[in-house]
């Protein structure tokens, strides 16, 4: 639906996006995480038309869409900027009748009273917004975006300095956006929302680093492992388990994490080696690691603890 | 057309919610009327001793007698139109240098609050944005100065000597508040528009946009002086020129309009 293709910008002689090339496909939420200036937003600039990339090109339904025609970009893609960016002198009412408008919309007040009910706002629809909290100043925000019904949705840390519940509520919309067949993509810092929501993944620092759904990510880093818990040390019990054919075993303390490649094959024979060896078995549980282990692994490098 | 009419009734609601910007303006409206009440009426009451009397006055009496309009008014009535004919220019400005400051914060003020961003990701061009903004601040000007005529025709008809309103009905008068005065007014708010996007400090754009009143002032003082006689054909040059300048401004607004440097270098 949309594609960024060897997408770079530079600001002088600093790289801020470097050849990214990925997919947005229609009903699937795509995450862009990397640390601060990473090029996360501006990634997502220059695929809502705001800037234009040095170098690459934006495809919008395998249609390269050139600077010149940005104006067509931002017609079709809704785009929640950091900062919610709402007029606070003016209503909540106001301030979306004034983007329908510049939309073009046949029937601005109708959009605005469907956008409204959909984001639960409409009882506060003739309050300035200045007076909103945060988290509905968020929700107006979406409301905005999503004014001109585009099929594309790209939004910048949208939960970024929420509470929990207000954080909750968004990502409650993002998955609703989803389910409407809309392509969403999604930066943010926030590893656990990415977790809950997001199909698949870039891990991005100036250039993508992987691309993936989460669990493929994790079976690429740290391959698929088994962790068995033992009474007594568990160092013990390495020279078995290599004799076995398993080359690949950490231990703990009281623990052994055994790296495999069919559950159902190797989770048996390295159970049956172990009990063999004398060892006694508290808990087999396959071994979980979470987006964060894999994002530090991609960015810094780091082995997860 | 559609999105520039949104963004200015946007301006607009946002002007109604913020009334007090436009106290400066009425108030220095309010001035520019009461000043030459002053001089052409107050004064030669309080003293008792008529403008045409007053040698001071004789050259410009002279001068103003060759003017058609003026030859059926008596002395004091042709003194005190002269005077209420120069002040014009100060009555038809006045307004417009004190919505310099509507003008002057409206693209840093969407910088700073941070509503540039979404509004730019629609699909607004940046003529529309610009020409939104500038006539957001232009019709309030106008129609406060244009109030300030009306309020002025008055003033003179119910304060002054017989006959001294039909100055106002001079084509210099009419040229100066309808066709001098909106150009003006709109060359001082595109300047400011166009600095406003340009840097990151209203102060900045509005001092910046307060240049084109030096010539105008210059104008004023010239013509208080004697030195210059605003005449038809004076007023056709000047406006002629504003209209360029004002054309001139247009594409240099929109070529200083920086989308990316606006979004990726202001913090």
């Amino acid at each position: 639906m949309l594609s960024a293709v060897r997408l770079t910008r530079r600001f002088g002689d600093r790289l801020a996006v470097d050849a990214v090339t990925f997919d947005l496909g229609r009903g699937e939420i795509f995450a862009l995480l990397g640390p601060n200036g990473a090029g996360k937003t501006t990634t997502l600039r220059m695929l809502a038309g705001l800037i234009e990339p040095s170098g690459g090109e934006v495809h919008l339904d395998q249609v390269r869409i050139p600077p010149a025609r940005a104006a067509q970009l931002r017609a079709r893609v809704g785009f929640l900027t950091e900062a919610p960016g709402l007029w606070d002198r003016l209503t909540v009412r106001e301030n979306l009748h004034t983007y329908a408008r510049l939309h073009g919309l046949r029937d601005p007040h109708g959009a605005v009273r469907q956008v409204m009910d959909t984001f639960r706002i409409t009882d506060r629809a003739d309050e300035p917004a200045a007076v909103l909290s945060k988290g509905l100043k968020q929700r107006v925000a979406l409301a905005r975006t999503l004014l001109h019904d585009p099929d594309i949705v790209l939004l910048d840390e949208p939960t970024s300095g929420l509470d929990p519940e207000s954080a909750r509520d968004v990502r409650a919309m993002i998955l609703a956006l989803r389910d409407q067949g809309r392509a969403v993509l999604l930066s943010t810092h926030n590893l656990d929302e990415v977790g809950r929501v997001a199909s698949r993944v870039a891990v991005l620092r100036q250039r993508l680093l992987a691309v993936d759904t989460p669990a493929a990510l994790r079976l690429k880093l740290f391959g698929n492992r088994v962790r068995i818990g033992i009474t007594g040390h568990a160092g013990e019990f390495l020279p078995a388990l290599r004799a076995g054919g398993h080359r690949d075993v950490i231990a703990d303390d009281d623990a052994l994490s055994v790296a495999i490649t069919d559950a159902g094959r190797d989770v048996p024979h390295v159970v049956r080696v172990l009990v063999e060896s004398g060892a006694r078995i508290v808990a087999v549980t396959p071994e979980e690691h979470s987006l964060e282990d894999v994002y530090l692994r991609l960015v810094t490098g780091e082995a997860p603890s | 057309m559609n999105r520039i009419a949104a963004l200015m009734e946007k301006e607009f609601l946002d002007l109604r919610h913020h009334p007090g910007v436009f106290v400066p303006g009425l108030l220095t409206a309010a001035i520019s009327i009461v000043l030459p009440f002053f001089v052409a009426v107050v004064i030669p009451a309080w003293t008792g001793e008529r403008l045409s009397d007053s040698s001071d006055f004789q050259l410009a009496l002279e001068m103003y007698r060759s003017q058609p309009i003026s030859r059926t008014m008596d002395a004091e009535a042709a003194v005190q139109a002269w005077v209420f004919q120069q002040f014009l220019p100060l009555l038809v400005l006045a307004p417009v240098a004190a919505s310099m400051s509507v003008a002057a914060y409206t693209v840093i003020g969407e910088k700073q609050a941070r509503t540039l961003e979404p509004l730019l990701a629609t699909p607004i061009t940046t003529f529309e944005l610009l020409t939104a903004k500038v006539l957001a601040a232009l019709i309030p000007a106008v129609a406060l100065s244009l109030g300030s005529f009306l309020v002025y025709a008055i003033g003179i008809l119910l304060f002054a000597h017989t006959g001294a309103v039909r100055i106002l009905l001079a084509p210099q008068s009419l040229a100066m508040a309808f066709l001098l005065g909106p150009l003006a007014a709109l060359a001082a708010l595109q300047l400011a528009v166009c600095v406003s996007s340009r840097v990151n400090d209203a102060r900045s754009a509005q001092q910046i946009g307060a240049l084109i009143i030096v010539p105008l002032a210059a104008l004023l003082i010239g013509t208080l002086t004697g030195a210059i006689q605003l005449t038809p054909k004076l007023i056709a040059v000047i406006s002629l020129i504003l209209a360029g300048i004002n054309v001139m401004l247009i594409r240099i607004g929109v070529s200083l309009f920086e989308r990316e440097s606006i979004l990726t270098r202001w913090k």
